[in-house]
């Protein structure tokens, strides 16, 4: 976690405080064989964009890339590149996500897997019902929640979110990204 | 001494699929491979946004000449024919017209948005499908449980003993170990449901608001067209309805049922097509 920590950073605003769930799937080591298993090495490729790309990339995205820097790895095998991989956060109105795409150099995706999904349950009156129904359990430590109920069932999260994301990440590699 | 789950997230069939594998690493990672393989397949064979679509051709075509379709495709429509069939229609599976009208769904240039009806769907031999008129078939109320039981199996065919698969609440426990299950009711609030094991649950919420909509993408349409805030029963509206069958596909397709039975008949209906009711506080403890 600690190599991509700055792109934690995001503004206060979309966060909202409250118990939350959160769960780590993948490390970005783990992420990167789980997405390109063939791959004999991961170079790093950090991209930093210039205004005139970000704003390339709203255009033909249709989502705003809020950050300057976006974290890429090539994906090479016997030194020739087979993919890319980047790691990109979402954020929504009551969930973060950081989740790694895999794209291929031709300009398609070969996976996406999500390396932590956290969920907050902010607002007052969500907190409010939250703590009514888990009347009993801590809530000290709300990442704990975790290891009570990991298993939920019921309304439906959309992961349009990741879905837009990726679409942008698409654009990303075609503005800024070499073709091998 | 159990081995830890491996966990993995993905994507897939409009929400995020969790899955939880209870074994040797090589196992468990080679089984949630073929597991998201396997949903990711339904979700190809029955998306109702790809104009490919075993569905979508059914639904462009279907009226007028027998199309053929993959057997889950095949297996899925029996299913959803015969719950629809048990359920006298509670379960309704040619809605599609009016969630384009709606525009909730795509229109692919659709025939006829107005009719409506579960017997006018034929199976034919050699996995062939026909539509005795041109309803449009979603099959979003089911096939999210098909494909959850669909990689629940590709788990046990890898030698995947125990685990969990979780479609954005259309779960699926398998094995012996007992697993904690809460519910997130349509406000957000998450209530404890208690353990379960070897057991499919799906929850369906009603009166959602727009905002909640767009949010959480499942939407039931009921019979009388009440759907979300317009309802005038809209505050009355219970939240959330839980139920649990042996596969995911009887448990997310009988939510829609329990959400739209009239109270007193409820828990019965459901009893009747094979699952069961869960009530919050009422069944807090280990099954």
């Amino acid at each position: 976690m600690r190599d991509f920590a700055p792109l934690l950073i995001i503004p206060a605003a979309a966060l909202v405080v409250g118990p939350a769930h959160a769960t780590e799937y993948l490390s970005i080591e783990q992420a990167q064989k789980a997405i390109f298993p063939e791959a004999d090495r991961f170079v790093a490729a950090p991209v930093l964009l210039s205004e005139e790309q970000r704003e390339a990339i709203e255009d033909r995205a249709g989502v705003k890339q809020r950050w300057e820097k976006q974290d890429v790895w090539r994906a090479e095998k016997n030194g020739q590149l087979i993919g890319w991989f980047i790691v990109d956060n979402v954020v929504g109105k009551h969930e973060f996500i950081t989740y790694a795409a895999g794209l291929l150099p031709e300009g398609k995706v070969k996976g996406v897997e999500v390396m932590v999904f956290k969920e907050t349950h902010g607002d007052e009156i969500r907190e409010a019902s939250w703590r009514k129904t888990l009347e009993g359990k801590t809530l000290a430590d709300p990442f704990k929640l975790d290891k009570d109920v990991p298993n939920i069932s019921g309304a439906t999260l959309s992961c349009r979110n990741v879905m837009n994301g990726v679409k942008r990440l698409l654009v990303l590699q075609q503005v800024a990204l070499p073709a091998r | 001494m159990p081995a830890p789950a491996i966990r993995r997230m993905r994507p897939l069939l409009g929400t995020f699929v969790e899955i939880h594998a209870r074994a040797p690493a090589v196992l468990a990672e080679t089984g949630i491979e073929a597991a998201f393989s396997a949903i990711d397949e339904v979700q190809r064979q029955m998306s109702f946004f790809d104009p490919d679509s075993d569905l979508s051709r059914i639904n462009l075509h279907a009226w007028r000449k027998p199309v053929a379709v993959n057997p889950s495709t095949f297996r899925v429509l029996l299913l959803a024919r015969h719950v629809a069939r048990d359920s006298q229609g509670l379960f309704d599976f040619t809605v599609g017209g009016r969630l384009v009208r709606d525009g909730r769904l795509p229109d692919h240039g659709f025939h006829d948005l107005d009719s409506e009806g579960w017997e006018a769907l034929e199976l034919l031999p050699r996995l062939r499908v026909r539509l005795k008129r041109p309803v449009v078939l979603t099959l979003d109320g089911i096939a999210k449980g098909f494909a959850v039981d669909a990689a629940v199996h590709a788990l046990l065919a890898h030698g995947v003993t125990r685990g969990v698969v979780n479609a954005g609440g259309d779960l699926r426990l398998f094995g012996p170990d007992p697993v904690p299950i809460a519910v997130r009711e349509a406000s957000g609030a998450i209530s404890a449901l208690g353990s379960f094991r070897n057991t499919a649950m799906a929850t369906s919420a009603v009166g959602l608001s727009l905002e909640d909509q767009a949010r959480f993408p499942s939407c039931i349409v009921t019979p009388a067209g009440c759907d979300g805030a317009a309802c005038p029963h809209f505050n009355a509206c219970p939240r959330a309805w839980t139920v649990m069958a042996g596969e995911a596909w009887r448990a997310d397709a009988l939510t829609k049922v329990a959400a739209l039975a009239p109270d007193h008949e409820r828990g019965a209906r459901i009893a009747k097509l094979g699952g069961r009711l869960i009530v919050a506080g009422e069944d807090g403890r280990e099954h």
